[in-house]
């Protein structure tokens, strides 16, 4: 190769740049210049214009591809494929330590408290039917949001499309499905939930059908509780956490020496075949199980689920103090 | 479905970054399943992309590295050497017999564009046949914009050394 003037090589990028239409005037007229006085550099630049028509011959005239629309159908095959096992999460800070929310295109499929433990301990990490993970979504961030005033009382429901694809079968679906049809501010039972769903008997079974609900706090099986008015479990040991949460809804518990209790002698009761809401001293009201009640926190929520004052014992007359 | 704004960035670009890969990879058997992966990535990552990002340029930078990615992978596999010569047809186009010289012209330069380095070359045909902007060729070769016309520059300069001595049309 001829080593060319030190002119001609700093003139080069501005040849080219002349030659493929992306100089301003001021260069394009240097450029001219050059050329017409160096014979070399003339060259060059008939060479770049050739490049030029080339790479623009080749632009409008692109490669033929052999199956465009299949390719197309193929990935769109693909996407689906992908689209339905993607679960994207997000875990923030709540009141109660870490909180990982984890979503599909359908809907919230798992929330789940962390404490302080990062993604490695969550449950997702040991679902191994291909679900693919993905951090970080900005619709999660709503519902992040949505949950936290949620958990401070300034929200009453987490009305958000659900995917119940980590239940663990039609049994567990058909439990939390019941569930999340308790009104904030209520509780209810195992057995009453077991009753519900027509297996009477399988009250251990409800209990464990929540132990693993995914969906805690949106699908509310806090506000489940056992026949005697006894908190008992709730994700595992954290019957503490229960009692919290049920205050927040204002519900009335009291210590017992195992467990919480709710205060019953505090809440208004409702029989679960009625839709009349009665005060605790209604009848034998207070002495009956839960198996067949629902407690209310106040007038308010038990209005607020559609149902109207006892005609007997008339809660809206001789209301409960507080 | 029509209205979901993946589904529109597909149906916009799909065909083009098809093309795109197939002159990157010169296999047009391979650049399906490359541009495919593009997509799949493209799709996972759709939501934590910017409002008012350029998804072009977003994913040309993606099959860029899509491509880089194939490629290392080829080369751990050291099958790389095998399989330039073979496919350098495929992009070829035949014309008639007045445009030989033209053709002949295309030939020498879609030979010497095969020669580039990697960066030189995806620099080239992302500004010389897809048009993009500089910014968007560093954003696709993570590298600034002046290292991203410095590349082109480059590329061009070593494809024109290659046309000296040939006749032109």
């Amino acid at each position: 190769m001829t080593s060319k003037h030190p002119h001609c090589v700093a003139i080069e990028p501005d040849l080219v740049a002349a030659a493929t239409g992306e100089a301003g005037l001021a260069v394009a007229e240097r450029v001219r210049h050059h050329v017409a006085h160096c014979a070399p550099c003339r060259g060059d630049f008939t060479r770049y214009r050739a490049i030029e028509a080339i790479t623009g011959q080749i632009r409008t005239a692109p490669v033929a591809l052999d199956d465009e629309a299949g390719a197309r159908a193929r990935l769109a095959s693909r996407l689906a494929d992908v689209r339905r096992r993607l679960l994207m999460y997000r875990i923030f800070d709540s009141p109660l330590g870490h909180i990982l929310i984890a979503r599909s295109e359908e809907g919230v499929a798992l929330v789940e408290y962390l404490g302080s433990n990062s993604v490695q301990a969550s449950r997702l990490t040991r679902i191994a039917d291909g679900v693919e993970l993905v951090e970080d979504d900005d619709q999660i961030e709503r519902l992040c949001r949505e949950l936290t005033e949620f958990l401070e009382g300034r929200r009453v429901k987490l009305d958000w499309p659900l995917d119940l694809r980590l239940a663990r079968g039609e049994f567990d679906r058909s439990v939390l499905h019941v569930t999340a049809g308790i009104p904030y501010g209520a509780v209810t039972s195992y057995a009453a939930v077991a009753r519900e769903i027509g297996k009477p008997s399988a009250v251990r079974a409800v209990a464990q059908a929540l132990r693993w609900n995914p969906l805690p706090l949106v699908i509310p099986c806090h506000r489940v509780i056992g026949s005697s008015g006894a908190l008992t479990g709730y994700a595992g040991n954290k019957v503490t956490l229960k009692q919290r949460l049920l205050s927040v809804e204002g519900m009335p518990t009291v210590r017992s020496p195992r467990d919480f209790r709710i205060a019953r002698a505090a809440t208004y009761a409702c029989d679960r075949s009625e839709r009349e809401y009665c005060l605790p001293t209604c009848g034998s009201i207070m002495r009956r199980s839960l198996a067949g009640l629902t407690l209310f926190a106040s007038r308010e929520r038990a209005e607020a689920a559609g149902l109207t004052p006892c005609t007997t014992c008339r809660p809206d007359l001789h209301p409960l103090e507080r | 479905m029509a209205k979901d704004p993946f589904e529109t960035a597909v149906a916009a670009h799909h065909a083009e970054i098809h093309r795109y890969v197939v002159r990157l990879t010169r296999r047009a058997s391979m650049a399906e399943d490359l541009a495919q992966e593009t997509f799949l990535r493209a799709y996972r990552a759709w939501r934590a992309l910017p409002e008012g990002a350029n998804v072009r340029a977003w994913l040309f930078a993606i099959a860029t590295n899509v491509c880089r990615n194939h490629f290392r992978g080829e080369k751990r596999r050291s099958v790389a050497h095998a399989t330039v010569r073979a496919t350098g047809n495929e992009l070829d186009t035949a014309g008639p017999e007045s445009e030989t010289l033209f053709n002949e012209t295309r030939t020498l330069i879609e030979a010497s564009v095969e020669r580039l380095p990697l960066k030189q070359r995806t620099a080239f045909i992302l500004r010389k046949i897809h048009e993009l902007e500089y910014e968007a060729i560093g954003q696709s070769l993570d590298c600034s914009v002046e290292s991203a016309r410095a590349h082109v520059f480059q590329a061009l300069r070593k494809i024109r050394q290659s046309l000296n001595g040939h006749e032109l049309p």
